[in-house]
């Protein structure tokens, strides 16, 4: 049971943070399928940081682990900025603009780890090797039955997501900057009127998505896969867009879409390891989750409603 | 310099100005441009550019290469490339007639996946001859990818699920399930991927014998050329191509239009699900012949942006795709000869899709050029 919460919290709140990145690019009008594209460039660059640092500090040294967070959310940052030019001053179709992205994003950073580590380090590999994070323990808490387990072996990133999540849900619905962005997806023509420009608040909520999606990024480097490579292209960005759109845009919802996900998960290893099945019937049960969710969608999708305008590029002369 | 800038602006003016063209000249120009910044970065790491690029062209069997192996030559290179690029147009086509209900069929992988695995399990194991055993693969996949296909469509309509969410959901559950039978039931152990299905069901013919060459003979080109006169005909002639539109340009005017709106959404996704199909079956009973468990094949995401770069026109299609699988097969032997990284071939192929994306703000400034040009 222990292993089932902490196995799935430790996937849930990457993914988390990753789809309040893509709430606040949708709520604010900007379709973001880039998502996907967005964490592994943040990755890359988070752990293209770590890896260069890391020779200076002590092998079991955390602040490489710091270094490369806040590198992974600069790099999905800047890489975002592509899909706010593209979306709101080249007034390209979103959707296209964020499989293009994607696209991009695993060719550069594929070709880039490869020349990097060849001609840096001189080493034919196509990845950086990271290593796990450390774990915490709560010490007193976390003897707690069953909601002790929550405390027991927290990977230090939960605590920094869940502390970035609460400032994410305060921005979204008690500031006026949320109130405009939110007004941003559903009617910008009001926003217009009312002396805010709808650019910058797309911009602003566009970038702060590639943020979000770098770090979500660099926690799986960090704990699933253990390195940096193509293989951080396994779909998560598209599974957070997914949790989002059960969420039906809303953060608290969709924290519950992405419990489900990650519970779902380990719950499935877990029952895979306890009747002690050959390990192909992992694969049967990883597909829970997802059936899971199709299955809930059907009872649940009549009420979702997207924001308005989203995907609708603003065109300050149209009525 | 005022006076060359002019006749710089003149220059873009005629070469991208005409509305009629535009269809063909901006993604030409788009080309141009990715084919510059990776001549840029080619040159950077010390490269010759046009030679790589040069290679492209023999690894696609476009140009002749030094040597060639016993039994291989340009041509048995071409008709290799040919089987690669089957694939590639059936998902573009699904796409490209998804996107025209305004529906975004990012499924394409999951829906390949299905028609190649059951078209593996029923036909490719079974003994048929030939002559049964193809036709036989072909309906398969179609059916199975728009079965995949109607489901997406039926929970849109039903459920308001949106199209985008479920197949995404169903691509993870393919996945799995197909995962699951192949590595208890069909897995190969050398090869860790699914057994080799029958020669007799394969859509490319393997290793034949020409003269003194062995080549791969690609049957699924010649059905792909028909399927893409087909899907021309229905989207440009047919009353059903016409319903597809409107519903893609306004649901609700469609709906006053009398347009059963659902059912279109259902047909379309059905007929984008047989599509995909069927390039799974090219793909899977034919360029390859075995299924790798776990893994979708990047084709069906990769014809999102093929379609996007022909504009979404069956005919582009074959264009786009030719030129896009030019450089990913390519870039293999272009690695092995100029000692490039073969990744750089997908950033000059991201980096086309990107210029294309902006398609609609080239146009946009190159008519705010011509104005000022009359203005003055």
């Amino acid at each position: 049971m222990n292993t089932v919460i902490i196995d799935g919290l430790s996937f849930a709140l990457p993914l988390f943070i990753m789809a309040i990145g893509g709430i606040y690019s949708e709520k604010s009008g900007v379709t973001n399928l880039a998502l996907e594209g967005l964490q592994g460039f943040g990755a890359f660059t988070g752990a293209l940081a770590a890896v260069l640092v890391a020779g200076n500090f002590a092998g079991n040294s955390s602040i490489p682990f710091y270094i490369a967070m806040l590198f992974s959310v600069i790099g999905g940052m800047l890489f975002s900025l592509i899909h706010a030019l593209l979306c709101i001053r080249f007034r390209a179709n979103m959707v296209i603009s964020g499989v293009v992205i994607n696209i991009l994003a695993m060719a550069m950073t594929s070709f880039l780890t490869k020349q990097i580590n060849a001609a840096v380090f001189g080493a034919a590999s196509d990845k950086f090797v990271l290593g796990v994070s450390n774990r915490i323990t709560v010490p007193g808490i976390s003897a707690i039955p069953v909601l002790g387990a929550v405390f027991t072996n927290v990977y230090p990133f939960e605590i920094v997501i869940v502390v970035v999540a609460l400032a994410a849900w305060f921005v979204m619905y008690k500031t006026k900057f949320g109130l405009h962005l939110r007004a941003c997806g559903d009617n910008p023509h009001a926003v217009d009127a009312a002396g805010v420009e709808v650019g910058r608040v797309r911009l602003a909520a566009v970038m702060v998505s590639g943020a979000l999606s770098g770090l979500g990024g660099i926690c799986f480097a960090y704990s699933i896969s253990a390195n940096f490579s193509n293989a951080i292209y396994v779909g998560y960005g598209y599974l957070a867009i997914a949790a989002l759109i059960f969420g039906n845009w809303k953060i608290l919802p969709t924290l519950g879409a992405c419990l489900l996900f990650g519970f779902a998960r380990s719950g499935g290893y877990r029952i895979v390891q306890l009747l002690a099945m050959p390990s192909s019937y992992q694969d049967l049960v990883m597909i829970l989750p997802y059936v899971l969710t199709l299955f809930l969608l059907i009872f649940f999708s009549k009420h979702n409603r997207s924001p308005r305008a989203l995907g609708v590029i603003y065109d300050k002369g149209a009525r | 310099m005022d006076k060359k800038k002019n006749g710089f602006h003149r220059f873009i003016g005629a070469a991208l100005g005409n509305p009629r063209t535009q269809n063909v000249t901006i993604p030409l120009f788009a080309i141009l441009i990715a084919l510059l910044v990776g001549a840029i970065v080619l040159l950077a790491l010390g490269k010759n550019p046009f030679g790589a690029y040069y290679n492209l062209l023999q690894g696609s069997g476009l140009a002749p290469k030094a040597s060639y192996a016993g039994h291989k030559s340009m041509l048995t290179d071409f008709t290799s490339f040919l089987s690669y690029l089957t694939p590639m147009i059936f998902a573009a086509l699904a796409v490209a007639v998804a996107l025209r209900s305004g529906l975004f069929n990012i499924g394409v992988s999951g829906q390949m996946l299905a028609a190649g695995f059951i078209a593996s399990i029923t036909v490719g194991y079974s003994a048929l001859p030939a002559p049964v055993a193809k036709p036989l693969v072909v309906l398969i996949g179609l059916a199975a990818g728009a079965a995949v296909g109607g489901v997406i469509g039926l929970l849109k309509y039903r459920f308001n699920i949106n199209e985008v969410v479920s197949s995404i959901m169903l691509n993870y559950i393919l996945q799995y399930v197909c995962s699951f039978f192949i590595n208890t039931y069909f897995v190969n152990p050398v090869s860790r991927q699914s057994q080799p299905v029958s020669a007799a069901s394969r859509l490319t013919l393997m290793d034949t014998v020409v003269g003194d060459l062995k080549m791969d003979i690609p049957l699924g080109i010649v059905l792909a050329l028909i399927v893409v006169a087909l899907v021309k005909f229905l989207l440009d002639k047919t009353k059903f191509g016409y319903e597809m539109k409107a519903v893609g340009f306004s649901n609700s005017a469609s709906r006053y239009a009398g347009i059963h709106v659902g059912k279109s959404i259902v047909l379309t996704m059905v007929i984008s699900g047989a599509l995909a199909g069927l390039a799974g079956v090219t793909y899977y009973l034919g360029y390859f012949g075995s299924i790798q468990p776990r893994t979708l094949c990047d084709t069906g995401f990769d014809a999102i942006a093929v379609s996007l770069l022909g504009n979404s026109n069956p005919v582009g299609i074959i264009f786009s795709s030719f030129l896009i699988t030019l450089i990913d097969k390519g870039s293999t032997y272009m690695s092995s000869t100029a000692g490039v990284q073969a990744e750089i071939a997908d950033v000059i192929t991201g980096v086309i899709l990107l210029f294309c994306a902006c398609t609609a703000y080239i146009k946009y400034r190159v008519a705010r050029m011509e104005e000022k040009e009359e203005n003055r």
